[in-house]
C-alpha cells in the first residue's frame, strides 16, 4: 500500500456537550490535493488542529507521516507544516524578518533556508516588493500570503492551509490555485486545505471530504458528488401547463430557475414527453438530460444531512 | 533560534523604553519624597534637603539603596509579571503562538527560550534600574559612606556602617541576588499566562496575586504564613548591605528563592505542554 502522509480513523472531538468532530476519517496521499468542504462551524478547523497537534482528539486515531500529532508534535513539523487562519503574525516585524526568524526555528539537521530560499518564497506570494515593510501596514490579503510563504521553509513534504482564500481578492485566488498546482507538479508536495466555499477547491482538488455539523458526509473525488444527480429539462412555451401535465402524470416534476420543467432522470423520454405536452395543448420546445452542478449537489448532501 | 526572534520582538515592543522610563520616573517621584518629607521634618527650615532621617548620614549611596529597595519590592515585580503575561498569554491572545507551534520546535524549546529572554530581560532591568538610582544619587547627592540605621524601612535591625567601596562592591552583589529573586515573580506570571488566553488577564491576576502576597509577608498578623510565601524571602540581598555578611543565612534565603522558582517554572512548563491550542 502506498505511504500516506496524513491517516486519520474514528476521529471525535468533543467540547464539553457539543460534538465538533464525529467519526472522521481522512487520508491524503502523498502528492495528492485534498480539500475539507463545509459550512462555517463544520468542524474542518478542528480537525486540522487536531493533525497539527494543537487539539488532542476525544477518541480515534491521528498519524501525520506516522506520529501521533499532539504528542510527537515537532516531528510532524519537520515533514509538514500548517497556515491557520486567521493569519497571525508580529506587527512589528517585516516580512523578511518573519521568515528569517521563523526558518531558523528547525529541527537538527534539517536544511537552513538561506537568503535566497526566502527570497524565492516571497517571490512565489508575490510579497518580494514589500519585503521589507513592518506587517502592521499589511492588508489582511498580505498577511494570508506571507502565512503561506512562511509554511514554504523549508520546502515541506505536506502543507496543510485553513481557508487560504480568505480575504484574497479573485485574481490572487487564481495566482494562489497556480502556486499551489505548481508545488505539486514540481515538488510533489500533498495539499491538505480547507474551505467554506467549494467553487475555490473545486478546480484544484482530486478528492474532497465534506463535513457537516462534525460528520463526514461525503468523500470522494468532486465529480463523484454529482453521480446520480442526472434530471431531465423540458422546456415548453407554457412552462406552468407543461407542469400541471407531468403532475396529472404522477411524475416529480418541478420548475427551476429557467423556467424548465425538471423531472427525475428516465422518468420519460422524449417521444412521451412531447405526446403528453402535444395533448394538453403545449409545445414542446427542448429535452435535454443534465447533472447537478457542484454546487447543488453539495448543497443536496448538506440538506440530506441537516435532516438527518 | 528562537532567541533573536524574541529579543527582536521585545525590543519593537516599546516594553523596555516604557520600563525606563518608568523606572526614571520612580527615581524621580523618590527623590520629591526624600525632598518633602526633610521639609516637613524640619518644618520648612531646611531650604532644600535630601535628608531622610539624619542628614549627616544621608547621601546618593543611601538613596540608591532605600530607591532600589522600594522600586525591587514594588516595580520591577509588575514588569516581570507583564513580561510573563506578554510572553505566553499575549501570543495566544494574538494567534502567533500557533505560528510558533506550527514549526519543528519542541514545546521546551519555545518555552524555556521565552522564559530565559524575559529573565535576561528582567536581570536588565534590575542593572539599569540600580545604575540609575547610583547615578542620580551621584549626581544629585553626592555619594559617600554607606550608614544605615534601625528605622521604619526595616533596612536594619543594628547600626551598619560600610565604606563607599565596600558599599559599591555590595550593590554589584546585589545586582545578580536581585535578579534571582526577581525569576520568582516572573516564574510565577509565566504559570498565571500558561493559564490564560488573554495578556492582559494575565498580568492583572500575576500583579494582584503578588501584591496580595507581598502585603500578607508585610504583615505582622500572617506571621505564620510568612515562610510559605515567595514574597517574604525577595529582599533577601538587604543581608549584603552588613557590616559582616550572614552568609548562610543570605544563602538559605536565596536557595528558597530558587526553589519557588523552579516550581514555578515546573508548573508552568508543564500547563503550557499539555494545554492545547483551541
Amino acid at each position: 500500500m502506498d505511504f500516506r502522509p496524513v491517516e486519520a480513523v474514528g476521529l471525535e472531538r468533543r467540547f464539553g456537550a457539543r460534538r465538533a468532530l464525529s467519526g472522521v476519517d481522512l487520508a491524503v496521499g502523498a502528492g495528492e490535493i485534498v480539500g475539507l468542504v463545509g459550512p462555517n462551524g463544520s468542524g474542518k478547523t478542528t480537525l486540522l488542529k487536531i493533525l497539527a497537534g494543537l487539539l488532542r482528539p476525544s477518541s480515534g486515531e491521528a498519524r501525520v507521516f506516522g506520529h501521533a500529532p499532539f504528542r510527537e508534535r515537532a516531528r510532524v513539523m519537520e515533514r509538514a507544516r500548517f497556515a491557520f487562519a486567521p493569519p497571525a503574525l508580529y506587527a512589528s516585524l517585516t516580512a523578511r524578518e518573519h521568515l528569517v526568524h521563523l526558518a531558523r526555528m528547525r529541527a537538527r539537521g534539517m536544511p537552513r533556508a538561506g537568503g535566497a530560499e526566502i527570497d524565492r518564497a516571497l517571490d512565489t506570494v508575490g510579497l518580494a516588493e514589500r519585503a521589507d515593510d513592518r506587517v502592521s501596514a499589511y492588508s489582511f490579503g498580505m498577511r494570508q500570503r506571507l502565512v503561506l510563504a512562511q509554511a514554504l521553509l523549508p520546502m515541506p513534504e505536506l502543507i496543510v492551509l485553513d481557508e487560504p482564500t480568505d480575504g484574497l481578492d479573485p485574481l490572487a485566488v487564481l495566482e494562489l490555485r497556480g502556486v499551489l498546482r505548481r508545488l505539486r507538479e514540481e515538488r510533489g508536495l500533498a495539499i491538505l486545505l480547507s474551505s467554506h466555499l467549494l467553487l475555490e477547491v473545486d478546480e484544484l482538488v482530486d478528492r474532497m471530504l465534506v463535513l457537516a455539523e462534525g460528520a463526514a458526509i461525503f468523500s470522494g473525488p468532486p465529480a463523484e458528488l454529482c453521480a446520480g444527480t442526472e434530471r431531465v429539462r423540458v422546456a415548453a412555451d407554457d412552462p406552468g401547463r407543461a407542469l400541471e401535465l407531468f403532475r396529472e402524470r404522477g411524475l416529480d416534476a418541478s420548475l427551476d430557475g429557467r423556467d424548465e420543467v425538471e423531472l427525475p432522470a428516465g422518468a420519460i423520454n422524449l417521444d412521451d414527453a412531447a405526446a403528453l405536452l402535444r395533448a394538453g395543448g403545449v409545445e414542446l420546445t427542448g429535452f435535454h438530460t443534465r447533472a447537478a452542478s457542484l454546487e447543488q449537489a453539495l448543497l443536496a448532501r448538506l440538506r440530506e444531512a441537516g435532516a438527518r | 533560534m528562537t532567541a533573536r526572534l524574541e529579543t527582536l520582538r521585545l525590543w519593537r515592543s516599546r516594553r523596555p523604553l516604557l520600563a525606563g522610563f518608568a523606572l526614571v520616573l520612580f527615581l524621580v517621584l523618590m527623590l520629591i519624597g526624600f525632598y518633602t518629607y526633610a521639609q516637613t521634618k524640619t518644618r520648612g527650615e531646611v531650604e532644600f534637603s535630601y535628608t531622610f532621617e539624619n542628614r549627616s548620614y544621608f547621601n546618593g549611596l543611601t538613596f540608591a539603596l532605600y530607591a532600589f529597595y522600594f522600586g525591587f519590592l514594588l516595580v520591577l515585580p509588575i514588569f516581570a509579571a507583564t513580561e510573563g503575561g506578554a510572553q505566553v498569554a499575549g501570543e495566544t491572545s494574538g494567534g502567533t503562538l500557533t505560528l510558533l507551534l506550527s514549526r519543528p520546535v519542541t514545546k521546551a524549546r519555545l518555552f524555556f527560550t521565552k522564559l530565559a529572554v524575559a529573565a535576561a530581560y528582567s536581570a536588565l532591568a534590575v542593572g539599569v534600574f540600580l545604575a540609575l538610582a547610583l547615578g542620580v544619587g551621584l549626581v544629585v547627592v553626592g555619594w559617600g559612606e554607606l550608614s544605615l540605621y534601625p528605622g521604619v524601612l526595616q533596612m536594619t535591625d543594628v547600626p551598619q556602617h560600610l565604606s563607599q567601596k565596600e558599599a559599591l562592591h555590595r550593590f554589584a552583589l546585589a545586582w545578580p541576588a536581585a535578579s534571582v529573586a526577581l525569576c520568582v515573580p516572573l516564574a510565577f506570571s509565566f504559570w498565571i499566562s500558561a493559564w490564560s488566553k488573554s495578556a492582559v488577564n494575565a498580568v492583572g491576576t500575576a500583579v494582584a496575586l503578588y501584591l496580595v502576597m507581598y502585603v500578607i509577608a508585610e504583615v505582622h498578623f500572617f506571621q505564620e504564613l510568612r515562610p510559605w510565601l515567595f514574597t517574604s524571602y525577595m529582599a533577601y540581598w538587604r543581608g549584603f548591605f552588613r557590616e559582616d555578611v550572614n552568609w548562610a543565612a543570605v544563602g538559605a534565603d536565596g536557595a528558597k528563592l530558587v526553589g519557588f522558582a523552579l516550581l514555578f517554572t515546573a508548573l508552568s512548563y508543564r500547563r503550557f505542554r499539555l494545554r492545547e491550542e483551541r
